[in-house]
Parts: structure tokens; sequence; C-alpha cells
């Protein structure tokens, strides 16, 4: 099949941005499973609340950049509230108690968003300031994609400096390595723990509020994007940054290629790597051996 | 010994009560009461992983996808197919699935296992939904039910409702003791022992890898059989049979009913598909009430409604009575 190399192109960048997208729902959830171990379900649902209040504010007020200043607000402090009511019982309960809970607490919120906004997918348009498209490669690319893939390196490049050279940032680090060391040496685990959980809520609350102008919402926005952002982790590995973000940027370009080449498999391609990566290193690429 | 007698009568009466269940109840009952014995098996053998072994599969939904598929295109393929034998394929090719899966999963970590069986479901829900010249995708196939030839002494007719109805009851009853037997044999021990601690009982000389490859295979069997009897039973599969929601199903009726106890599994079925009825009939949503029920067992880590039924309770009830 011989394609002029500017779809290849534009499809590459189509990858990268959704790969972008994932990483910023995917970062929260690993940092949280690195640290406390728990893998939060209910994660989706904060990205499918941030699109859902983005549309809302949206609506009501007119103007999208507020949105993108509130609704993550609002779902950062959603998440501490589960934190805190839901999660912090069962950190000595066990896993399965944890996948259970966070599971259920799932459903009631795709159920809630249906008895709130409905079940028909909703729009928002794309904001004035980077409506339309630029000039790219000898074809053209809508500048809102440009303007997500920007957005999000960014947040990347903020989190790892964040997470590098600050003292909160060595804190969690540490923290993320082992919990109880850190704890001992006379630092607040649980207020940190509080902290990266409404932190991870909080970006895939922007990333949902990012995603609304080119993805349309729907009840079930979440259990798609937490079907990938699961295969990220586990490609990238429990609890690294790092892994997280190489992992998206090779499931977006995995996921724009593969629609490209073979489009009938190309939902099956994330699994198959996933299991591949499995199979070779089973602790996924970035990840620490116990 | 007298409680072990009264243990006895109850299990007859239940018997019995399943047996004259279609006289008394209406076409519609008849319809719920065979779509609970089905999920039922389906939840026992989620629980056989799950509450037996510690695994938590979230992708169960997978094996049973893969019996009612396969149930349906053995019939529409291969229509002279006797329906036992039927089952038995139905049953193996489950079986088989589950452990090309387990060889993957049973390795890992609780969430990890979660995770990767979840994977693997997706896999299969993609291959049924795009595979269309075969499985007709979203559409489904539609099948009649063929008749139960029983060698010799004549055809029973699986047009009628009822009848569907006893046929899933036996199967349904023979699973779910042979589930029981399995559980009572050495293996099934071993199961439990690596539920307990798994680097104990590998020291102890079992060998983990195995034990929970073969719960796991086990259980996919009988999951399958309860998917292959839920196509046969409405006559039709579509993704809808292994999407998310039936592997959902599972882990919401195990926990309602109580992972903690061999009937748990059977008590959520029931409760999940009646509550579901009657509740679906008053409003639309639904799953936020049998999600705050879920969330809430969980929480208080209540052991499920088969808890209301648990031995000391029904003693204390019964010297009270004797008293």
């Amino acid at each position: 099949m011989h394609l002029p190399i500017e779809i290849y192109l534009v499809q590459m960048m189509h990858g990268l941005v959704y790969g972008m997208l994932i990483f910023l729902v995917a970062s929260g959830l690993t940092l949280v499973l690195g640290m406390l171990d728990i893998l939060n379900i209910t994660h989706a649902a904060f990205y499918m609340l941030g699109a859902y209040f983005a549309y809302s504010i949206t609506l009501q007020l007119g103007n999208f950049w507020l949105g993108l200043l509130i609704a993550p607000i609002f779902v950062g402090i959603i998440g501490v509230l589960i934190e805190r009511i839901f999660l912090r019982k069962t950190y000595k309960g066990g896993h399965l108690s944890q996948l259970l809970i966070t599971f259920g607490l799932l459903f009631i919120f795709g159920e809630l968003v249906r008895i709130i906004w409905g079940t028909v997918p909703l729009d928002v348009s794309v904001p004035k300031l980077l409506e339309g498209s630029i000039p790219f490669g000898g074809m053209t690319y809508p500048i809102y994609r440009l303007f997500i893939l920007c957005f999000s390196v960014l947040i990347f490049i903020g989190i790892t400096l964040v997470l590098s050279f600050s003292r909160i940032g060595i804190i969690i680090r540490a923290a993320v390595s082992d919990a109880e060391m850190v704890n001992a040496l006379g630092i607040n685990i649980p207020l940190v723990f509080l902290g990266v959980f409404g932190g991870g809520a909080f970006l895939a609350g922007v990333a949902g509020v990012i995603s609304v102008p080119f993805i349309s919402v729907h009840s079930n926005t979440g259990l798609e994007v937490l079907l990938d952002c699961f295969v990220v982790i586990v490609i990238g590995g429990f609890g690294s940054l790092l892994g997280a973000f190489i992992a998206s940027l090779m499931i977006g370009l995995l996921q724009s290629f593969g629609i490209l080449w073979i489009p009938k498999l190309a939902i099956v391609f994330p699994f198959l790597l996933m299991v591949l990566v499995l199979i070779l290193r089973p602790t996924g690429l970035f990840g620490v051996k116990e | 010994m007298i409680r072990s007698r009264i243990y006895y009568f109850l299990w007859g009466m239940i018997g019995l009560f399943l047996l004259l269940l279609p006289k008394v109840l209406s076409m519609i009952h008849i319809h719920l009461a065979t779509e609970i014995l089905i999920f039922a098996l389906f939840a026992l053998s989620f629980n056989l992983v799950f509450g037996y072994s510690g695994l938590l599969p979230f992708g169960h939904g997978a094996l049973f996808g893969v019996g009612a598929y396969v149930a349906v295109l053995i019939f529409k393929h291969f229509p002279g197919m006797p329906l036992l034998l039927t089952v038995l394929i139905t049953a193996l090719s489950g079986g088989l699935v589950a452990a090309f899966i387990g060889l993957f999963c049973v390795r890992l970590k609780a969430a990890y296992f979660a995770l990767i069986t979840l994977a693997f479901q997706m896999f299969l829900f993609a291959i049924a939904l795009k595979w269309r010249s075969l499985t007709y995708g979203e559409d489904g196939m539609s099948i009649t039910r063929p008749d139960l030839n029983l060698f010799g002494f004549g055809n029973i007719s699986m047009h009628s409702v009822q009848n569907v109805y006893y046929l899933t009851l036996v199967i349904v009853t023979i699973g779910i003791l042979i589930c029981y037997l399995f559980l009572k044999t050495p293996l099934g021990n071993s199961v439990i022992s690596v539920k307990e601690k798994d680097i104990r009982a590998s020291f102890l000389g079992y060998n983990v890898f195995l034990t929970k490859l073969a719960v796991y295979s086990f259980s996919g069997i009988f999951a399958s059989v309860a998917g292959g009897l839920y196509s046969f039973f409405q006559e039709f599969v579509n993704t809808a049979y292994i999407d998310l929601n039936m592997s959902m199903s599972a882990v919401f009726m195990t926990v309602i009913g109580g992972s903690g106890h061999f009937m748990g599994p059977v008590l959520g079925a029931a409760f999940y598909i009646i509550f579901q009825d009657w509740i679906s009939s008053m409003t639309q949503h639904w799953w936020i009430w049998l999600g705050l029920v879920f969330v809430l067992i969980v929480y208080f880590e209540g052991g499920g409604l088969i808890n209301l039924f648990n031995r000391e309770r029904i003693d204390r009830f019964l010297s009270r009575l004797r008293k």
C-alpha cells in the first residue's frame, strides 16, 4: 500500500495527540498505583466527570477557558472526598476490596452521569482562539489538536520537574518506593496520599476537559479510556511516570497506524502489545522488580 | 444429628420447590427462573476463582461468551449434533480457552490478574465484533432450539419453556454438584491453601502455578456451559454475551450474594435477576441502586446476603423454636 508521506505524518500526529491524552489520565492512575498500591478503577470516572463539567460550564458561562480552570478543581475535590470516605478504610483490607469498591463507584458515577446529563453524546465547540487549521507538511492540521499536544507535553514536563526537584516531589517518589519508611521518618503519609490522589483526579479532569471539543462525551467515555489506561500502565510498569509516558505514545501511535493499515484489527493491537510485554517483561518496561 | 437432618430436609424442600416451580409460575416467571439458574452456575464458576483461590477475574464474561458462541455455532452449522454432545463440546472449549488465558495470567498478582483477564476479554470481544463472516458482529445470530434426543427413549421437545427449564435445572444442578465435589478433592483443598498464602503453599510442596491454572480452567468449563445454556435458552447470541457487562454481572452477583460461602453466588444471582426485573419496571436507572448495594456490601465487609442465613444464625433460630 503506497500512501503519500503526508498521510503518515498526519496519522502520526493523531497518534501523538491521543497518546498524550491517555497519558494525562494514566499518569495519576500510575502514581496512585505505585504509592498506595491501589488500582483505582474510579479514575476513569474522573476523566468523564471532567468532560461533563466542562460541557456544563461552557454551556452556562459561554467560556471554554473557565471550564478548563474550574472543572478539574471540582474533579479534584471529588477525588479527595472519595479517598477520604471510601478508600482510607480499605488500605488494610487488601487489594480485592479496593478493586471491588472503586469498580462499584465507577458504575455509580456512570449511572449518575446518565441521570444528570442523559445518554445523548454531547459536543462542545472548539474555543474561538483555537479554531481552524494551519498548514502542516503539505496538508493542514487542526490547531486544537496541536494545542492538546503542546498542553499535555507542558504538563508532562511540569510533573517531571515537580517530581524530580521539589521537596514534595522527592517525598512522593520516596513514598512510591517505600511508603512505610517515609512515614517512619515523620512525614504525614496519609496527607501525601490524599494530595497525590486529588492531584491524579485533577489531571484526569484536565484530560477530560481538553478532550471534549474533539471527542463528544457520552456515558461510556470513562470505560473506553479506562481500558487504554490499563494497557498503558501495564506496559509502562506500575508506578512509573516515564513508563506511562512512553507507553501512552506507543499506544497512541499503534492505534492510529493500526487504523491506517489493518482497520479491522486496530482495536486488538494494544492488547496484543500488552500481552507481548507481559511475556517478555512481566513488570512492564520501566517497572521495578520486587 | 438433628441439625444435619434438618439441613437435608431443607435441601429436599428446595429441590421439590424447584421441580414444582414451573407448574405454578406464569410463562414470564419461568423465563426468569431459568435465567436465575443459568447465572447461578456462571456466578458460582466465577467464585471458584474469586472466593476460593483469591484471584479476581474481571474478564469472566469472556468464558461465558465463548460458551454462548460455540453452542450457537454448533446449532447453526451442525444441526444434527446431539444436544448432550454440544454441552460437552461447549464445556471443553471453555476449559481450553480458560487454560490458555490462565497460562498468561495466573502467575500475576491481584491487580495484574484482574487487568489481564479483562484484556483477554476485550480481545475476544473484538474478535466477536469484527469477524462478521463467522459471528455477524453486533447483529448476532438466531437459532431454533433443537430437541433433546435421549437415544432410544424418544425425543423431548425443547420448544416448550418448561422443558428448557427442566433441562437447565438438571445441567446446572450437575454442574454445581461437580464444583462442590471438586472442592472436596485434594486439588480443591490445595486451591484453598493457595488462597491463604501462596508462598507457604509452595513451601509445603504444592505447585501454586498448576493449582491456580487448574482452578481457572475448571471454572472456565462451567462459565462456558452457563453461556451455552444461555444462548440456547435465548435462541440468540451477539456481542452483548461476551461484553464487559457480562463480566460485571458475575462480579456483582458474587459479591452481593457473598463470596465466602459456596452457595453465596447462587443467592446473589437470584437476587440480582429478581431485583433487576423488579426495579427496572420502575426506573431505568437501576444500575445505581445495584451499585449502591454492591459498594455498601464491600465497604462494610458484610459478606453478602448469604450471611443472613449463616449457620449460627439458623442454629440460634432453631434452638429458639425448640424452646
